[in-house]
């Protein structure tokens, strides 16, 4: 008894010396991320910047919002070197609690000002669309505005995601847009018509097998579904709506400083340098945001994208969209 | 009264200092922000959830008893056929994470929603708690009371509910307790099912709005309905008896013409919580192998593996202690320890784990982003889990045994390792394997706290979901399910032990 309990406890000793390594020591030549984007997505284009730089950089994943809150609690003592968000809504989030560095004009100026924080603490690193995801056996004939969504023909048919980041980016540029009494007239019509989903591939795998006809998602997951499967073997389509319509927002995910070093400039570099853009537009169908490199072929150019006409900034007032989306009773 | 030895004395008072951490995180959070956080209270909404998530609490409560206990009574005190087979798979779905339940049905009843989906995928989920709670005391119920009310001409089923039910109440309440907690925390299976409780209001208001003290008002609510919950469960189940007797022979139920209804009751259950969850994870898994990264697989086991067996191990010790303060010394002070690890229970692991983040990055920098404060967050987590098993085995050590011992002058304190430990050692091991296989599920405090480079299935498996790939994510729900599924069925062996140690 006595031996295995000896040996019970040397081996929850070792186990806990293997299990507890100590991050790395803050020194200029490593660096920690925290991605609120997938590892299969990003890491591959992370080990490259560690081959062609030499700095090793520690990655943390999890989901945006959540590594967002917890920079927050972490506050100044933070272990974090750079934050890689999925979404201008987690960086907003922390860059108004401070904790972003003002980004050098030499990294600022190579995205358009729309695409990156009005105060510089964040840039944008890859676009993505809002589409209407539709089955063309039930919907022949597309709505020409996201509004036309509340007709009562729509009841049942359409998928929505509330408690998702880009959907409330949306809300909140209908709201710039178009005010708040109509946005919430929309969005109580959607508390009769719509299906409620958690995230936007939920949207487009009920679009898929029928139970709905159509979804507001972003244009890159039926690109994803696409290489997954084929796209000979989707059922469904992406469309836009009408020209300058808030259905067709761009939106953009991006990348910010929490301390700042010549190796997390270098990474942030690294995410805009060609070879980065060119991986984002090659590897996850989105759009580059710097000049010189094009999108994916099969991509509508993100200029000839019928978006409304919107500052990004102007999409940090999200808890006025909050709201606004529970007045409406959705979540 | 007698003294606690100062071991268990430090122990259970570090596990309740450790508990005081998320709450006076809780209360940072509201007293910087009391007027946002009064307003979050106030609002309509409160209300609403409040009903909705009662509501979810009480019927997954009640149908998990009705369920657990129905299984547990006809596999150990019936002629029903099947009987060590029907155990088998009442207790397979405790492997099962909720939420992997929750997809699995999600994928095979398309658009599967709101109260109804969420009662029934959580009432499957959690009824092997009580399931095994209620086995482990059946098999070792001293039947002469039962023979006796047979013989002064009381019917079957009078005997269940006069005498059998009032000897298996505490073992069934404190897991109607557990089920009722795990219900009011849980959130994975919630959000896929999309009913609104409020531990999906604070989670939607930290990863919708980066709202903390929304979220902590919320929390605080919560935090209250457990104390109640427990204050409800303490009140109707009474102590734990130390046992005087040893173990008696057993009374078997003749079924008679009820015989096979029961078996096909015991059958549906399998069907829908275990057959239906496991083949549809192996369609999947089969259509996701030809992507599958063998090292990212191995790696991520193995991470599993050892958390899980850390923690096992580590609350298992702590819970030991506070179980013995609590019962063996019944002091003031140990009640309140206990009390203190289970009102944290229902708190979402999320508001634990970013108390911990708080604590861990701005307090003990040395230990943040180790596999230490991640094995705190597991016991705050867990530690009642460890708590609800270990109360019975170590209750029903005879008193007389360590009286004899001590008479034979062996000190107190030695009689306790040597004659209580040992005896309830096999109770103690199947605490630790319930706490081990909870902390392979365990998702939300994992990702905030981890080692980045420690990666487990859970994660593995939240990551492959993160990427729309269903497939990809089933091998290691699968695998997840398997390893878990070793000490679900050790549980159910060890609950079932005392029973055939009399039948052969």
């Amino acid at each position: 008894m006595k031996k295995t309990l000896s040996y019970l406890v040397a081996g929850a000793l070792a186990l806990s010396l293997t299990a507890c390594s100590n991050p790395p020591a803050d020194d200029k030549n490593s660096i920690t991320v925290y991605a609120g984007r997938s590892e299969s997505l990003v890491q591959p284009l992370i080990d490259s910047f560690q081959e062609e730089t030499g700095i090793q950089v520690e990655v943390r994943y999890a989901g945006s919002a959540e590594l967002a809150a917890q920079l927050l609690e972490e506050g100044q003592n933070s272990p974090a070197d750079v934050f890689f968000a999925q979404d201008a809504g987690a960086l907003g989030a922390v860059s108004k609690a401070g904790l972003l560095v003002q980004l050098p004009d030499s990294i600022l100026e190579k995205v358009p000002a729309s695409y990156s924080a009005a105060d510089g603490s964040w840039i944008g690193v890859s676009g993505r669309v809002r589409v209407l995801n539709y089955n063309p056996q039930k919907v022949s004939q597309l709505p020409q505005s996201v509004f036309d969504l509340a007709e009562p023909e729509w009841k049942g048919r359409i998928g929505i995601a509330p408690t998702n980041a880009s959907f409330q980016a949306f809300v909140t540029a209908m709201q710039v847009i178009e005010g708040d009494a109509k946005t919430l007239q929309w969005l109580e019509a959607m508390k009769e018509n719509a299906v409620l989903y958690e995230k936007n591939s939920a949207i487009l795998e009920a679009v898929e097998s029928g139970a709905i006809d159509a979804g507001l998602i972003n244009h890159y997951y039926w690109f994803a579904r696409g290489q997954e499967v084929g796209f000979e073997n989707l059922t469904s389509k992406i469309g836009q709506f009408a020209s300058g319509d808030v259905g067709n927002l761009i939106n953009a995910a991006g990348v910010g400083i929490v301390a700042d070093s010549k190796a997390a400039r270098q990474f942030v570099e690294y995410l805009l340098s060609e070879t980065g853009q060119r991986y984002f537009a090659d590897q996850t169908s989105e759009y580059p945001l710097i000049d010189g490199v094009s999108a994916p072929v099969d991509l509508t150019p993100l200029a000839e994208i019928p978006a409304p006409a919107i500052d990004l900034n102007d999409l940090d007032r999200l808890d006025q969209t909050l709201d606004l989306i529970r007045a409406a009773g959705l979540i | 009264m007698r003294k606690a030895p100062a071991l268990v004395v430090a122990l259970g008072v570090f596990a309740a200092l450790v508990t005081t951490v998320p709450i006076g995180y809780l209360a940072v959070r509201l007293v910087q922000g009391w007027q946002l956080a009064l307003a979050e209270i106030l609002r309509f909404r409160t209300l609403e959830l409040l009903g909705n998530t009662g509501l979810l609490v009480l019927a997954v409560t009640a149908s998990a008893l009705v369920i657990g206990f129905s299984q547990a009574w006809l596999t150990t005190k019936t002629n029903v056929v099947f009987a060590s087979g029907f155990a088998v798979t009442a207790a397979l779905p405790l492997a099962i994470p909720s939420y992997v339940m929750a997809l699995s049905y999600i994928s095979i009843f398309n658009g599967l929603s709101g109260f109804f989906a969420a009662w029934l995928v959580l009432t499957l989920a959690t009824s092997p708690l009580v399931f095994l709670a209620v086995t482990a005391a059946l098999a070792r119920l001293d039947s002469s009371s039962e023979e006796v009310a047979r013989t002064l001409g009381l019917g079957r089923l009078q005997v269940l509910f006069k005498v059998t039910w009032p000897q298996v109440r505490t073992a069934a309440t404190a897991s109607g307790l557990l089920v009722a907690l795990y219900v009011l925390g849980e959130f994975g299976a919630i959000a896929l099912l999309r009913y609104d409780t409020f531990t999906r209001a604070i989670y939607n208001a930290y990863r919708g709005s980066f709202d903390r003290t929304s979220a902590a008002a919320l929390a605080v609510v919560l935090l209250l309905i457990t104390l109640l919950v427990i204050w409800f469960e303490r009140k109707y189940r009474g102590g734990y008896v130390a046992s005087k007797k040893q173990l008696g022979k057993k009374l078997r139920v003749e079924l008679g013409a009820w015989r096979l209804p029961a078996a096909l009751w015991l059958g549906l259950i399998a069907i829908f919580s275990t057959a239906l969850p496991i083949s549809s994870l192996i369609i999947w898994s089969i259509q996701g192998s030809a992507n599958l990264d063998l090292k990212v697989l191995l790696d991520a086991l193995w991470g599993s593996v050892q958390l899980a067996g850390l923690a096992g191990i580590g609350i298992g010790i702590f819970g030991t202690a506070i179980a013995l303060w609590s019962i063996r010394y019944r002091s003031r002070l140990g009640q309140v320890v206990e009390w203190s690890s289970w009102a944290i229970h229902a708190v979402p692991a999320i508001v634990v784990g970013l108390a911990l983040v708080f604590f861990g990055a701005n307090v003990t920098p040395w230990i943040y982003q180790t596999s230490w404060l991640l094995l705190i967050a597991y016991l705050i987590l867990f530690l009642p889990n460890a708590l609800a098993g270990l109360a019975t085995p170590i209750a029903q050590v005879p008193v007389l045994l360590e009286e004899v011992s001590q008479s034979l002058g062996v000190p107190a304190n030695k009689s306790m390792v040597r004659v209580v430990l040992p005896i309830a050692l096999p109770g103690i091991v199947a605490a630790v394997s319930l706490v081990g296989l909870t902390v392979l599920k365990e998702l939300p405090a994992t990702l905030l706290l981890r080692p980045s480079s420690l990666n487990t299935l859970a994660t593995r498996l939240w990551g492959a979901t993160e990427d729309l790939a269903y497939s990809q994510a089933a091998p290691y729900a699968l695998l997840l399910v398997i390893i878990a599924g070793l000490p679900a069925l050790a549980l159910n062996l060890q609950a079932r032990r005392a029973l055939s140690e009399v039948r052969s």
